[in-house]
């Protein structure tokens, strides 16, 4: 999250040295940044048992036991799990949650970085912690975590009953729901998963099983009054309580929405659905047929396939132009409106288009050096390490966080000036 | 006419659930599933076959049972799927309890007796049309109904919760360290090559064997990595019971898994 005044007329700086780190630990673990560029961080261990957060070259005053699951919020500080005299809690910046647990992991912050939730263990039980508060009803088990967007609620699937081993007859009753604002839902299913908030984080939708083969969604526990043989994770559209999913019919998996279904093809496979910012159109990656993929606008297919996989189609900010992931032959590329960039790569990460929608920028592997592309054109330039590049509000520049001869470095470059 | 001797076994997964199987219930499932989930494909096989018995010989079944012929492929063919159509899907709750136990326990879909098949019959796939008849039922040996129960909620086999998976991985750690020094397990490490997905034993009852892989992949400077989160078992107990539903659900998740960590390469083990 960069802030308004963040500086972009500052061009290369170099942060610090990772190479001095490496020299400095016996053990440097995996790098993240943070979203402004101004902050490198790794968990690094000094000897066994010994492991801190080492930021910008600066350690943390503290050593843990163990720390995991570092990342930053997105407002810059650095969030992990740390194990000291075998409790775990969080730490935000070296400051721990007042609470120990046996274990937390799920890590979930909300988009301005004020909210934290995190599924935690506490006496041979598992619920959720809030912002370092523990939720006051536990479950035998939770598994994953969801926030709302305004990061106020966070919901979980939870079994609610402890079976012994091999109650396949208890299983068959239904011990599986959603919990949310530490609340189980009043109805169990055989199966739940895709937990998803409404735009207004008022309510909570998921996937559920009610049978072998009788499938829908249910909002607030309340399921559709359709049902179906098969369903994908549920979306709600952007500006009202609309769910949509996809779904199995006779003639195949469509989209649904709010249990009828609204395109009017049906295909092998649908899933990965995402609306456009003001919920007028609708994008999902379909297969047409077996081993071919593509995406689908509005129900309507573009007419490439592609052998291997399409992942995350996204709308331009103006909704008028879809991107997505696709990769052929085992070599990747960006697909935009159908048509592939006349370049492939070893991986490629997520589309980032510009906020004017004109260009489209992504992160690119080839040969194992990391590079910036720009509307299917490579850069020159290659990096050790790359993180996904960030325009400026006018489009014009983009922030590139990079690892170059061992050096971490925020750039920022003129958009034109790439390639 | 094929004589069948079987030692009676009890499993509460079979015995229990077809006490509360219903006639209508039974063949308006083997209805669905022979007319519409294996129509074309399961009619082209069962025309196609001529009892030759050439099978036989490629079933270790048939070969630990003394040349029983009731263990051969074809008969277990017979048995199951043939008496079905012969009986126009009329077949009672005990004739359920037979073709899961032929289904489920005389067959492990080793797919050899359809290499010896002068017709190349995929007699391998006409067990899990019938396993998938019995898993819609219900009629399905306990221990394997629970796995696939467990993969239901977990993604895994073994009902590893999330916390334990991370947990014992990072405990494991502490242990490859004995042996290789600064030795790493690591989580969600984001491009590596290789996503090392293990069997879900490895984070339960035979963590030995994940330290054993740990310390191949640290030796041989493989970049390699694992998911924290659910997707990392590359079992799939759900496509043994017929849950084609939670099949399809656990495999989207390991493949996924791999995608969200963009590595170019899954190991799985067995």
């Amino acid at each position: 999250m960069l802030t308004d005044d963040w500086d972009w007329d500052i061009q290369d700086r170099v942060i610090t040295d990772i190479d001095e780190w490496k020299r400095r630990y016996p053990i440097v673990q995996e790098c993240s940044v943070s979203d402004d560029g101004e902050r490198i961080a790794a968990i690094v261990e000094t000897a066994p048992q010994k492991a801190t957060v080492c930021i910008n070259g600066n350690p943390w005053e503290t050593e843990y036991e163990k720390i995991w699951s570092l990342k930053f919020s997105p407002d810059s500080r650095a969030v992990c799990s740390v194990l000291r005299n075998y409790e775990w809690t969080l730490a935000v910046d070296n400051v721990l949650w007042t609470e120990p647990y046996d274990f937390v992991w799920n890590i979930t912050i909300s988009p301005d970085g004020k909210n934290m939730a995190a599924t935690v263990k506490k006496e041979n039980a598992h619920t959720v912690a809030q912002n370092g508060r523990t939720w006051g009803i536990s479950f035998p088990e939770a598994r994953d975590l969801a926030m709302s967007p305004d990061g106020k609620r966070v919901a979980t699937r939870v079994k609610t009953k402890r079976l012994a081993s091999l109650d396949i007859f208890g299983f068959a009753e239904n011990i599986l729901t959603v919990a949310a604002d530490e609340k189980a839902w009043d109805r169990n299913f055989l199966s739940i998963w895709g937990i998803a908030f409404s735009f207004d984080s008022s309510r909570v939708a998921a996937g559920v099983r009610l049978d072998k083969t009788v499938f829908t969604i249910a909002v607030d526990g309340n399921t559709w009054d359709a049902t179906f043989a098969g369903i994908w994770e549920p979306l709600f559209h952007p500006r009202t309580h609309d769910v949509a999913a996809p779904v199995k019919t006779p003639r195949g998996w469509t989209l649904a929405m709010n249990g009828k279904t609204v395109w009017e093809r049906c295909f092998t496979q649908v899933w990965h659905q995402r609306y456009s910012t003001d919920g007028e159109k609708i994008t999902a990656v379909i297969a047409p047929g077996f081993g071919k993929w593509t995406v689908a606008v509005d129900g309507s297919p573009w007419t490439r396939t592609f052998s291997d996989a399409v992942l995350y189609p996204a709308f331009s900010p103006d909704h008028q132009r879809v991107a997505a992931l696709v990769k052929e032959k085992n070599r990747w590329t960006v697909a935009v409106d159908g048509t592939p960039w006349p370049v492939d790569f070893d991986m490629i990460w997520e589309a980032v288009f510009s906020p004017d929608s004109s260009h489209i920028a992504v992160k690119a592997e080839r040969n194992g050096l990391y590079m910036i592309v720009l509307d299917g054109k490579p850069d020159t330039h290659a990096y050790e390490a790359l993180w996904n590049p960030i325009f400026s509000p006018d489009g014009e520049k983009l922030l590139i966080r990079c690892i170059e001869n061992g050096k971490y470095c925020r750039k920022v470059v003129k958009v034109n000036d790439i390639a | 006419m094929i004589k069948v001797e079987r030692r009676p076994v009890s499993d509460p997964g079979i015995d229990e659930n077809a006490k509360k199987l219903t006639p209508e219930q039974i063949e308006g499932v083997i209805r669905h599933v022979l007319e519409k989930e294996s129509a074309g494909r399961l009619r082209t096989f069962v025309e196609t076959c001529i009892h030759c018995g050439l099978c036989s010989d490629a079933c270790h079944y048939y070969l630990a049972y003394k040349r029983d012929p009731s263990y051969s492929p074809v008969a277990k063919v017979r048995l199951t799927l043939w008496d079905m159509i012969r009986r126009k899907y009329r077949v009672d709750a005990e004739s359920i309890k037979m073709y899961a136990r032929i289904s489920y326990a005389e067959c492990n879909i080793c797919k050899r007796c359809s290499m010896y098949c002068p017709f190349g019959i995929d007699i391998a796939y006409l067990m899990t049309v019938v396993r998938r008849i019995c898993g819609l039922l219900g009629v399905v040996p306990q221990y394997l109904q629970d796995q696939g129960n467990s993969h239901m909620y977990t993604y895994s086999q073994s009902w590893v919760p999330q916390d334990d998976w991370v947990d014992t991985a990072l405990w494991l750690e502490d242990e490859l360290r004995m042996d290789i020094r600064n030795g790493r397990i690591p989580f969600d490490k984001e491009g590596a090559e290789v996503m090392y997905s293990p069997h879900s034993l490895e984070a339960k009852f035979k963590t030995n064997l994940l330290t054993n892989i740990a310390k191949i992949m640290n030796v041989a400077g493989v970049d390699w990595t694992m998911p924290s989160f659910d997707g990392w078992d590359s079992t799939n107990q759900a496509m043994h019971v017929g849950d084609y539903e939670t099949m399809g659900m656990v495999e989207r998740m390991h493949f996924e898994a791999a995608m969200r960590l963009k590595v170019k390469k899954i190991i799985t083990s067995e």
